[in-house]
């Protein structure tokens, strides 16, 4: 049949306010300072396999996610989502893992399940931004690869991807199997959930396979990238004071935000 | 001593992307005491070589017979012109972002995109400063040794000083020979609107969930008209479809500096401050006095935009009549 894989992260928050933000200094990561939730792209990409599956007609969805135990919340939304399959690769007896490791992972789990026409990830994961994984997965699979991908048809044994350009987009002709990232726009929002579809997603059994069970060992998935050492992980400080624009009316406060944009010497 | 090359990847006439890519590798290669090497992939007349020595580069590869872009043949190309290299610098388009990682791959190199300070210094040490969780935290990371390609963040880098008439060594290579999986069938660009292109733009009117709909993006259009400039939007009003995603302006969208940033029903969330980071003066109109765009800007007004805009309209007008 044909089968799409989903791959999806769970992260903080991307959207907890920026006063909330903590960083956790002995980790060297963000702190526990808001919920969790897929990340953004990720749920972006899942809707474009949705979406393929019901412009073919009959297809399976396998969502995939690497990450601590809690990530199983994650795979139940996609569930709720209509993902068919979840399941979870853990990934806290690697901590050396890197994004070239966490690829490699993540097609050794890809290579487990049944051939996977399409594997499509989020542009980039909302916690490190990386933008990596989905580009090495391509690599390790040997697959073409297209990123910044909005919506995907199949023409024959094609796959037509509509992607963003820095002026644009693009319509990318890709042979199949393939591997894409998607990015966000108004055609592929994710879906809510319905209330029956979450509660079967709840019912759902995710498996959970370890690197170990994939054949990996810490030093497989310690790729290139690990050779970086973070020196320094820092909340960047704004030391702007807002000068804020008095007056009575819209009008007197129209007019004094021209004279102090006349004042900047910008208008 | 670490070599360092800047890959180009014309599109239309030599813009600020090349310059910042070029000015960014010859930077990072003056603190390394090393030479810049550009790539020029792609079709190319000779305004591209020349700027890049105008821009610093010692040495220039061309790579001969490419076509437009492919992202399997430009990455082989940038493979084989990089042979030399131990820094590979890349512009975060969509094709750099497309072929950075492959490339980093084949090599053995640590990859780092969207990255918008370098510092080197003369034993070969790299610090890379790259913004994440959505630009409300810096990570600094140490390069010291092995290969490492990176992909610099758009309007990061100021472009350096320029040396007209400055020439240098200009190599030839084949280009690659293989049958890609990939093909572009067609390119479309996007309306932006009638002002300049975002990234170029010196002003830019910017609307967000705020502005509540489709049509009331004409306000914005008409403060862009007499201002000169060109309108901009948030995540959130692209997500809505109430303006085109070339519009998007944020970590998932354009990175603009431009010298006014007017930032219209934008509460100002940190993914969207990512993109405005290079604004000289933003100005925010927010009728929420606690949303956190204030905490960026250099002017507030609070107040209902229906309200305000009709008179900043008229006030601009005046004091255009003014002044002309």
């Amino acid at each position: 049949m044909f089968h799409l894989v989903v791959c999806l992260k769970q992260i903080l928050d991307p959207e907890i306010p920026p006063a909330d933000f903590k960083l956790d200094p002995a980790a060297q990561r963000a702190a526990a300072c808001g919920s969790l939730v897929v990340s953004i792209f990720d749920e972006n990409a899942l809707e474009v396999a949705l979406q393929l599956r019901e412009s073919v007609g009959e297809a399976k969805i396998t969502a995939l996610s690497l990450g601590p135990p809690t990530a199983v919340d994650a795979l139940r939304k996609a569930l709720s989502m209509r993902a068919d399959e979840a399941i979870l690769i853990r990934d806290e007896d690697f901590p050396g893992m890197d994004a070239h490791g966490a690829a490699r992972a993540l097609a050794a789990a890809i290579r487990r399940l049944p051939p996977a026409d399409l594997v499509l990830c989020g542009r980039e994961t909302g916690d490190w931004n990386g933008g990596l994984v989905g580009a090495f997965l391509a690599a390790e699979l040997d697959r073409p690869y297209t990123n910044f991908v909005a919506g995907v048809t199949k023409q024959g044994d094609h796959f037509h991807l509509r992607r963003q350009t820095d002026d644009g987009w693009e319509v990318v002709r890709s042979t199949a199997p393939a591997v894409i990232t998607v990015t966000n726009d108004d055609h592929n929002l994710p879906r809510i959930p319905k209330v029956k579809d979450n509660m079967m997603a709840f019912r759902k059994q995710v498996p959970m396979w370890t690197a170990s069970d994939l054949g990996l060992t810490p030093a497989s998935v310690a790729g290139p990238n690990s050779r970086l050492e973070q020196a320094r992980l820092y909340i960047p400080v704004v030391d702007r004071k807002c000068e804020m624009v008095g007056g009575d009316t819209s009008e007197s406060r129209a007019r004094q935000l021209v004279e102090r944009l006349a004042a900047l010497q910008v208008i | 001593m670490r070599n360092v090359l800047a890959i180009v990847i014309p599109a239309g006439a030599f813009s600020r992307t090349e310059a910042e890519i070029l000015s960014a590798g010859r930077r990072l290669a003056s603190q390394f005491g090393a030479e810049l090497t550009a790539a020029i992939l792609g079709p190319s007349d000779d305004s591209f070589a020349r700027e890049s020595f105008a821009f610093g580069a010692k040495s220039v590869i061309r790579v001969e017979g490419l076509a437009g872009y492919q992202s399997e043949t430009y990455s082989i190309a940038a493979q084989q012109a990089a042979a030399a290299a131990d820094v590979i610098l890349f512009p975060s388009t969509t094709y750099g972002l497309e072929i950075a990682p492959g490339l980093g791959y084949r090599l053995g190199a640590s990859v780092i995109l969207d990255c918008v300070r370098l510092e080197g210094d003369s034993s070969g040490n790299l610090t890379i400063t790259k913004p994440v969780y959505g630009g409300k935290a810096n990570s600094e990371l140490v390069a010291r040794h092995g290969p490492v390609v990176i992909a610099m963040r758009m309007r990061s880098v100021a472009p350096g000083e320029k040396q007209d008439g400055a020439t240098g060594e200009i190599r030839t290579i084949p280009a690659p020979t293989l049958s890609p999986r990939t093909q572009i069938l067609e390119h479309q660009t996007e309306d932006a609107g009638s002002g300049p292109k975002l990234e170029d733009a010196r002003i830019i009117v910017s609307g967000g969930r705020g502005l509540g709909n489709k049509e009331n993006f004409v306000h914005l259009e008409e403060l862009a008209r007499i201002l000169g400039g060109s309108v901009g939007a948030s995540r959130a009003a692209c997500d809505q479809g109430w303006v085109p995603a070339t519009l998007q302006i944020g970590q998932t969208g354009k990175k603009v500096a431009p010298d006014l940033y007017l930032a219209v029903g934008i509460s100002g969330a940190s993914q969207h401050l990512v993109g405005i980071a290079g604004a000289r003066h933003i100005v925010a109109i927010n009728k929420d006095a606690k949303a956190p765009i204030f905490q960026v800007a250099a002017l507030g007004v609070v107040d209902e935009w229906q309200a305000l805009l009709p008179k900043l309209s008229d006030a601009l007008k005046e004091h255009k009549a003014r002044n002309s």
